[in-house]
């Protein structure tokens, strides 16, 4: 027995002591948040063990063995990471805490990752739960209105649409202001081909102190995207879909057959030629018939239809300890409001991040991106020569068949195109962009010793633009540009773009935990190197000569039929672009109270000559966490986290064409020289051997507090940016070139952002959140170098208009200079009428116009006198600014609320205090040298002054004509030309509900039945208001992009559509 | 142990990357003068590269040749309203009161720009030349040099004529030469002599070579030619800062500067290359592009089928497209509405100069009356061309630079300066012989030979009567000093033919006229001197309307042929844009 006794207590220590080392305890509970919703997919995992663990399943439950006395580690995206000693017990039910202050939130940053409480430079980020909430086309359009001092300009109505991004106003004049694209670490040249559903998150870096990482080009801002990876656990599917329709957003109301016919017939007595309205219209006495007529609605024949886009998305993540996938397909399929437009764009993407082994990472990532934007909308008015325009003939075209009129009436006519059916415009002007992008990259990473690391990636971006133009019979190209035998015949341009970029970028990092064995001091340094290299080349080739009745299908694919002439076959390699840099950045802090961050960046540059190749940019950044401080102590109840930075810094810039340091030769194709189709001759851009690097000086004050229980965050800063050393495209004219790029000037940005955050409520069946952000920049040219000033012409009537932009030291880019309205001439401006000399004297002190508006007489419109000479000329003198294209303040809000699975999500952006340059209104008002364009209402009968009497005479009669006028408010159309005065600015402000969207997710009893994760049913509703004065189609709108300093015009532009979504969000 | 040969590879391909990481990047698409200069083909098409800077939009194409010298005794532009003259464009330039913020002027492509484009083209050119196309051995590189030189003249004789005083270019540009202010005229006047003189020994005599034999390459006759016309202006008169005057460098004197035309003209006129044939001809070869060397004609720019504005600008006005053009153009400038009725009666010039008419708005049009003051010139017409103009804005006829009947009245007019008018007759001679009856000739002849000054006149009238339209007039005026006083001459005959008065008097008020049995052309009576409207209306036409009277040519209009003093305002001003992009080098004071 006691043998017995011996060998039982034997067994038990035995036992004891086996479960000490290897006796395990299973252990079940539920991960709920504390909402009480579950959560699915929590990691579980034994702490210092992390070769056990387990993710909760669909009820949020795990069930996991692990030693009695072992601690399990509960963990999930977005919330607090929590501790348990299991201490024997069997069921652990956890509650996590959401994250919600965001403080240990980690953000992408230039080559690394910090926490956010940590941050020091000026850094917006959004994420992947705002870009998953609403559809959106692109990672552009879901930016819009969500950050403070980035500001997003849609340009046009188009599919595709350049969307211009602007991230604090912008430093550069002439050359471009958009600023650096990275994405997974890679610089590419657009964000636009990426389906906004692959995005994990986007981080804009602002101020120098984070951009300077990128040194060189970071002096715009750089826009970080990262894209989805894989997360270890469960696989996970999902797949989303939405259909869409969409139509045109507002038309503009045009005359009507009757009103059309009369103002015609006034025209051509005005013009002194009545048989060029008989020709096509009849007698006046038989205006009659065309009282009850119907009038073709062309603006509804061409964007009227209702365009639809399906858009759909499959993406498969999950992994183990070991490896990580995501793969994601998406396709878009848009049909465009305008006949003959559509877009067409398949994403594919593959990413693996694998662990070899406890100290390596081995990364792999591929994106393909294929996208075709056929028919007219695919023209942009980006060059002088694409002045066919295809909105202003839907509004101006002849509302009524007439018999005999043809492209040949109207008046000749030097640039501006003629008068063209408008559907005949759109097929004529067609045009096929094919783009397809490939990058690859892949990684290596080493932790050779404890926090010491080592990474290495290599990367390739392969792009292909493949362009197809076609010109028809109609257009100014072929009229003009092709040999005259070639002349009037139909013509193609195929553009094949190609560049291929490969990059290089190792790095050493080092926390220095270790050495300095101390938890108060924190330390890490990170050095690197990289090589970008670009190369590119365009392959053109027109064709002149085609037959008549070729279409351009087919045109595109028969280059050889007989009779083509091929005109131009140029193969142009541009020379490399090579960037070789070397940066490093050391971060230090002490209790995370003290922080400190320190960045150098030098770069070489090929674009530069070997004396000014490399550009050093440093900067430094400090913050101070006030709330951590014990004098604080007080206020931690309600004051979570207060922090105030500062940050001094520069970045670089060398946004211009490579090989401008020495002046070579090219060959050029050539239709106007006798006997020769192509010459040797300099680039018309003077070299410049003594380039240097553009910088911007910032400096940035910002202030992130966090209230209430993580409830109510936000943070204002201001800055100041300067740029010197501006590389503009100078104007050197008169010399023997056009222009060289130089180093001169400077110009200031500086502004004030807000960005406020507050979770209202947050239960577990409903919760309100709002956010909003606001920028006030204000951009000034200190100095332009040699020059006080110099004009630009937007050229959208062509020369006749001449400057209307004024570019000033003092001023900024975006003023726009013209003539000051005075109204019009009435009936008591004239001594009377001079029946001999068939004309209208003039009263003596009356301002006299007629050189700008053509030959006086009452009615007409009158224009200030500025230079106080009493008339009015067509040089600059009578010119003065009269529009400024720079808002005061942009921004948006968004609102979200969520009850019961229900979810309603609206935001909202706006634009305040800019102009918009109305040339539709100037042009659908006047008639400048033509007949039989049509007009708006703004000229009806009855608002515009006449000058008909009712027997189909012209009034030259003082009292009868002030007496038929008496009630009319505007002037007659007739003029000389198109003028540009302060009546076509218009308020460009605007308040745009830009989506709206109502979802409903299925509960999850419901769908875990089908093994169904989450499925979500959602309405959307795009542009659904936007409030503002503008008279025109949308205020937010920059047709003349020729150059960068003509923005903000209104010419032509696609309309903006009005668009209604149903999707569904699908989960497994 | 895997890993770490897998990681001293990948080291070692980093190295090789960074070692690899030169900064070099020349451009690839591109050659060097080297090479381009050392094969004829691309050498030519270097010197090509000088004639694109002609055809720019508002170089030769569109701004000079339409503007510069449309405001002489015998030329102005049409279309003119009195009271809006004053315009700040394109009346303003052709009415001596150009402001240098000129609304058609004041851009950054004008012609001022583009034809020192043309000549840093051409000092490129001569450079390469010089530098890699062994001059010596290779003749067709020595006739590209001599165009380079040539064409640099041209380019500079224009500037100079349109701008006065200009910067002196002569080597491609650096960043030292960037900017440069104004040089004496006289200074780019001898380097044009010296250089013309040099490019004599280089290119050939029309039809000598192949190349020569194209009225569209430069040929030894036209470097003379404009050496002479060079000289001309050298030792002419001209505003400058100090008034008009002579210059005072002994090098151009009058003197030197008669005898280089003399004997420059003497050498083509005796070299017999070229050959005056009708006066009519002259003309119809050139609309109808017929390029042959030989002729009249010395040398054109050479505007293809579908570059250039020249009948666009000087043609008769078609006022529609019709039958002779797809491009409705025309008549932009004209004769003084005098010219027509000073011409003698019988002279062939008369006709093709000055026509009354334009043709209607139809698309099978006839010719229809203009008005008084609207006169076509009509040396260049759609309806003589072998093509029909297709393009809307260019019509591809060559702008003829100089033709040899410039050359006899060079010839001369030096002669007559430096030896007297009995040996300078022989070759004005030849200009009237193909104008007129040679009884008219001889009496002519006889009245004009009497002195020195009397050919001197003789010479001033020809001129005018022979180059009307041309655009010479305006630097013949003014070498000759005689611009306001000419000016106001033609002022007073306008006014005199508005009355009827003095050599106007015995002109009928009206014309009559109808169309002929062919459907186009216009018959009409009441042009000639010694027509009257009683005999008009005996003749019993369709139609008939009062062309003379102060309505039809009001004192106004006259009056506005000038807005400014005209030996005051020679020279346009540099536009501002040029004067703002000149790092303070350039001034119009």
């Amino acid at each position: 027995m006691k043998n017995m006794r011996t060998a039982l207590l034997f067994f038990l220590v035995a036992m004891v002591s086996l479960s000490v080392s290897a006796q395990n305890v299973t252990v079940k509970g539920t991960v709920t948040d504390k909402t009480g919703e579950t959560v699915i997919g929590a990691s579980v995992v034994e702490k210092g063990n992390t070769s056990n663990g387990t993710i909760t399943d669909i009820d949020g439950n795990f069930t996991l063995s692990v030693p009695s006395n072992a601690t399990l580690v509960f963990s999930y995206v977005g919330m607090t990471t929590q501790e348990v000693s299991v201490k024997g017990q069997k069921t652990i039910n956890v509650v996590l805490a959401d994250d919600a202050q965001a403080l240990e939130e980690v953000v992408v940053i230039g080559y690394g990752s910090v926490k956010r409480k940590d941050l020091t430079g000026s850094v917006a980020t959004v994420n992947s739960d705002v870009l998953a909430a609403v559809p959106v086309a692109s990672a552009t359009e879901a930016l819009t209105g969500k950050m403070a001092g980035v500001q997003i300009t849609t340009t046009e109505g188009s599919p595709d649409a350049e969307m211009k991004i602007r991230v604090r106003g912008g430093g550069s004049i002439s050359q471009s202001n958009d600023p650096l694209f990275i994405v997974d670490g890679f610089p590419v040249e657009s964000i636009s081909d990426i389906p906004a559903s692959d995005i994990e998150d986007m981080t804009v870096l602002k101020d120098a102190s984070s951009t300077a990482i990128y040194g060189s080009r970071g002096a715009n801002g750089v826009i970080l995207v990262t894209t989805k990876s894989g997360k270890e656990g469960k696989v996970n599917v999902s797949y989303n879909a939405y259909y869409s329709w969409k139509k045109i957003a507002k038309t503009l109301d045009v005359l009507g057959a009757k009103d059309y016919a009369k103002w015609q017939y006034e025209l051509a007595l005005l013009k002194d030629s009545p048989e060029s309205y008989e020709k096509y219209f009849g007698t006046y006495q038989d205006m009659d018939m065309y009282d009850n007529i119907a009038s073709n609605d062309w603006q509804d024949l061409t964007f009227g239809r209702t365009g639809n886009t399906f858009n759909h998305n499959l993406s498969i993540t999950g992994g183990s300890e070991k490896i990580r996938y995501a793969f994601s397909y998406n396709h878009m399929n848009d049909k465009a409001i305008m006949e003959g437009s559509s877009f067409k764009r398949d994403n594919f993407s593959l990413k693996l991040n694998t662990k070899p082994s406890k100290a390596t990472t081995l990364d792999f990532s591929i994106r393909y991106s294929d996208t075709d934007i056929k028919g007219g909308g695919a023209n942009d008015a980006s060059t002088t020569s694409d002045t066919d325009r295809r909105l202003k003939y839907s509004v101006i075209y002849t509302p009524i068949p007439l018999s005999n009129l043809d492209s040949s009436a109207g008046s000749a006519d030097e640039d501006l195109g003629n008068l063209y059916h408008p559907l005949t415009a759109i097929s004529d002007n067609d045009r096929l962009k094919e783009r397809k992008t490939l990058n690859m990259a892949g990684s290596f990473g080493w932790e050779i010793f404890k926090n010491f690391k080592v990474k290495t990636e290599f990367g390739y971006d392969d792009y292909r633009n493949n362009d197809q133009r076609f010109w028809g019979t109609t257009t100014y190209y072929i009229k003009n540009t092709p040999a005259s035998e070639n002349q009037g015949h139909p013509a193609i341009r195929l553009t094949n773009t190609f560049r291929h970029k490969f990059r290089n970028t190792n790095t050493v990092s080092y926390d220095f935990a270790k050495l300095l064995k101390n938890d108060d001091h924190h330390l890490n340094l990170m050095l690197g190197h990289e090589w970008v290299i670009t190369k590119s080349k365009e392959l053109t080739n027109e064709v002149h000569g085609f037959p008549d009745w070729i279409t351009a299908e087919q045109a595109w694919k028969l280059t050889n039929i007989n009779g083509t002439t091929p005109y131009n076959i140029q193969n142009y390699l541009n020379p490399d672009d090579k960037l070789l840099s070397y940066f490093g950045r050391v971060n230090y802090d002490y209790q995370s109270k003290y922080l400190l961050s320190a960045t150098f960046r030098a770069d070489g540059s090929s674009k530069f000559g070997e004396t000014n190749r490399w550009g050093y940019f440093p900067s430094a950044a400090v913050a101070w966490r006030v709330s951590s401080e014990p004098f604080m102590e007080s206020t931690k109840s309600w004051l979570d986290d207060l922090k105030l930075r500062f940050s001094y810094g520069t970045a670089g810039n060398n946004n211009i064409p490579a090989g401008q340091l020495v002046q070579s030769y090219t060959s050029n194709v050539t239709s106007w020289i006798n006997g020769y189709n192509s010459y040797w001759a300099p680039s018309k851009t003077m070299a410049n051997p003594d380039l240097k690097w553009e910088t911007t000086i910032t400096r940035n004050l910002g202030l992130d507090f966090t209230v209430l229980n993580g409830k109510l965050n936000g943070s204002i800063e201001a800055y100041l940016n300067t740029t010197k050393d501006l590389l503009i495209e100078f104007p050197v004219s008169g010399t023997g070139y056009d222009t060289q790029y130089r180093n001169m000037g400077k110009t200031q940005n500086k502004g004030i952002e807000a960005t406020i955050n507050w979770t209202v409520i947050d239960k577990k069946n409903f919760g309100l959140s709002f956010s909003a952000n606001i920028g006030f920049n204000k951009n000034e040219i200190k100095d332009l170098g040699i020059m006080n000033d110099f004009g630009e012409d937007s050229y959208w009537a062509s020369s006749e208009i001449g400057y209307d932009y004024w570019i000033a030291k003092g001023g900024s880019v975006g003023k726009m200079y013209g003539y000051r309205s005075d109204g019009r001439y009435e009936v008591s401006d004239f001594e009377g009428y001079d029946a001999t000399s068939k004309k209208w004297i003039l009263k003596e002190g009356v301002t006299d116009c007629s050189s700008v508006v053509g030959t006086l007489r009452p009615g007409m419109m009158k224009l200030k006198d500025l230079s106080g000479d009493n008339t009015v000329s067509t040089d600059y003198a009578d010119r003065e600014i009269i529009g400024d294209a720079n808002p005061l303040h942009t921004g948006g809000f968004s609102i979200n609320a969520r009850a019961y699975g229900f979810d309603l999500s609206a935001n909202f952006n706006w634009s305040y205090g800019n102009d918009v340059y109305n040339a539709n209104k100037i042009e659908f008002t006047q008639t400048g040298k033509y007949q039989y364009r049509n007009m708006i209402t703004d000229m009806a009968d009855g608002k515009r002054w006449t000058n008909l009497n009712a027997d189909g005479t012209i009034c030259n009669d003082p009292a009868q004509l002030a007496a038929m006028n008496a009630n009319t408010t505007m002037w007659s159309p007739y003029t000389q030309r198109m003028v540009f005065s302060d009546w076509a600015i218009e308020d460009a402000s605007f308040l745009r509900l830009n989506t709206l969207t109502l979802g409903y997710t299925l509960p999850k009893a419901l769908t875990k039945k089908a093994f169904i994760q989450n499925l979500r049913f959602y309405v959307t509703a795009y542009n659904v208001f936007c409030l503002t004065s503008y008279s025109g189609y949308d205020p937010e709108v920059s047709t003349m992009r020729r150059t960068n300093l003509t923005p903000g015009v209104d010419y032509s532009a696609y309309p903006k559509s009005r668009q209604f979504v149903v999707g569904v969000n699908l989960n497994f | 142990m895997k890993r770490i040969f897998y990681i001293s590879l990948l080291s070692l391909s980093l190295a090789g990357t960074i070692a690899s990481c030169d900064l070099e990047a020349p451009s690839q698409s591109s050659m060097d003068a080297s090479l381009i200069f050392s094969n004829y083909s691309m050498a030519e098409a270097a010197v090509m590269g000088i004639h694109q800077s002609f055809g720019e939009t508002n170089s030769y194409r569109g701004r000079f040749l339409p503007y510069y010298g449309i405001n002489s005794d015998i030329e102005w532009i049409n279309g003119m309203d009195a009271a809006k003259v004053n315009d700040g464009g394109k009346y303003d330039l052709c009415t001596f009161n150009a402001s240098a913020s000129n609304s058609q002027m004041n851009t950054d492509n004008n012609a001022y720009a583009k034809f020192f484009e043309g000549i840093e083209r051409a000092n490129k050119a001569i450079e390469g030349i010089r530098n890699y196309g062994n001059v010596a051995t290779q003749p067709d590189m020595a006739q590209l040099l001599g165009e380079a030189l040539t064409l640099r003249a041209v380019l500079y004789l224009d500037l100079i004529k349109g701008w006065g005083d200009v910067p002196a270019r002569f080597e491609p540009i650096t960043s030292e030469t960037m900017y440069l202010s104004r040089t004496d005229r006289d200074v780019i006047y001898k380097q044009l002599l010296a250089d013309l003189l040099e490019a004599e020994n280089y290119v050939s005599w029309p039809n000598a070579t192949t190349i020569t034999s194209s009225t569209e390459r430069v040929s030894k006759a036209f470097v003379k030619g404009l050496r002479a016309r060079i000289a001309l202006y050298a030792g002419g008169y001209s505003q400058r800062a100090d008034g008009i005057r002579l210059s005072n460098d002994a090098e151009l004197s009058q003197t030197a500067m008669y005898t280089i035309a003399r004997d420059e003209c003497l050498s083509i006129i005796n070299q017999g290359c070229n050959t005056l044939g009708e006066f009519k001809d002259n003309f119809t070869k050139l609309c109808k592009d017929i390029t042959v060397a030989g002729g009249e004609s010395l040398w054109e720019i050479p505007f293809s089928a579908g570059r250039g504005r020249v009948l666009y600008t000087f043609g008769v006005k078609h006022n529609e497209k019709d039958q002779y053009t797809q491009q409705a153009q025309g008549g932009v400038n004209g004769p003084l509405p005098y010219l027509f009725y000073d011409y003698d009666v019988e002279d062939v010039r008369r006709d093709i100069t000055c026509v009354p008419y334009d043709w209607s708005k139809e698309s099978t049009s006839k010719q229809q009356l203009r008005s008084l003051k609207n006169w076509c010139f009509g040396k260049l017409r759609y309806e003589w061309m072998d093509r029909i103009v297709t393009s809307t804005n260019d019509d591809g006829v060559n702008w003829q630079y100089m033709r040899l009947a410039d050359v006899y009245l060079m010839a001369a007019e030096a002669i007559n300066q430096l030896d007297g008018p009995t040996n300078a007759a022989q070759y004005l001679k030849p200009i009237l012989d193909r104008a007129l009856p040679a009884a008219k000739v001889t009496a002519y002849m006889s009245k004009a030979t009497a002195s020195k000054d009397t050919f001197f006149d003789a010479i001033v009238e020809q001129r005018a009567f022979e180059f009307a339209g041309e655009s010479l007039r305006k630097a013949d005026l003014i070498r000759w000093n005689l611009l306001k006083t000419k000016l106001d001459e033609a002022k007073n005959k306008m006014k005199q033919l508005a009355r009827r008065e003095g050599a106007y008097a015995d002109l009928p008020e009206k014309l009559y006229f109808q169309t002929a049995e062919d459907g186009e052309t216009l018959t009409i009576y009441g042009l000639n001197h010694g027509e009257t409207d009683e005999e008009g209306l005996a003749m019993g036409y369709e139609s008939n309307t009062t062309w003379i009277s102060t309505e039809k040519l009001p004192d106004e209009l006259i009056e506005v042929l000038y807005l400014q003093n005209p030996d005051e305002h020679q020279v346009w001003p540099i536009w501002q844009t040029f004067i703002d992009n000149s790092n303070g080098t350039l001034t119009n004071d």
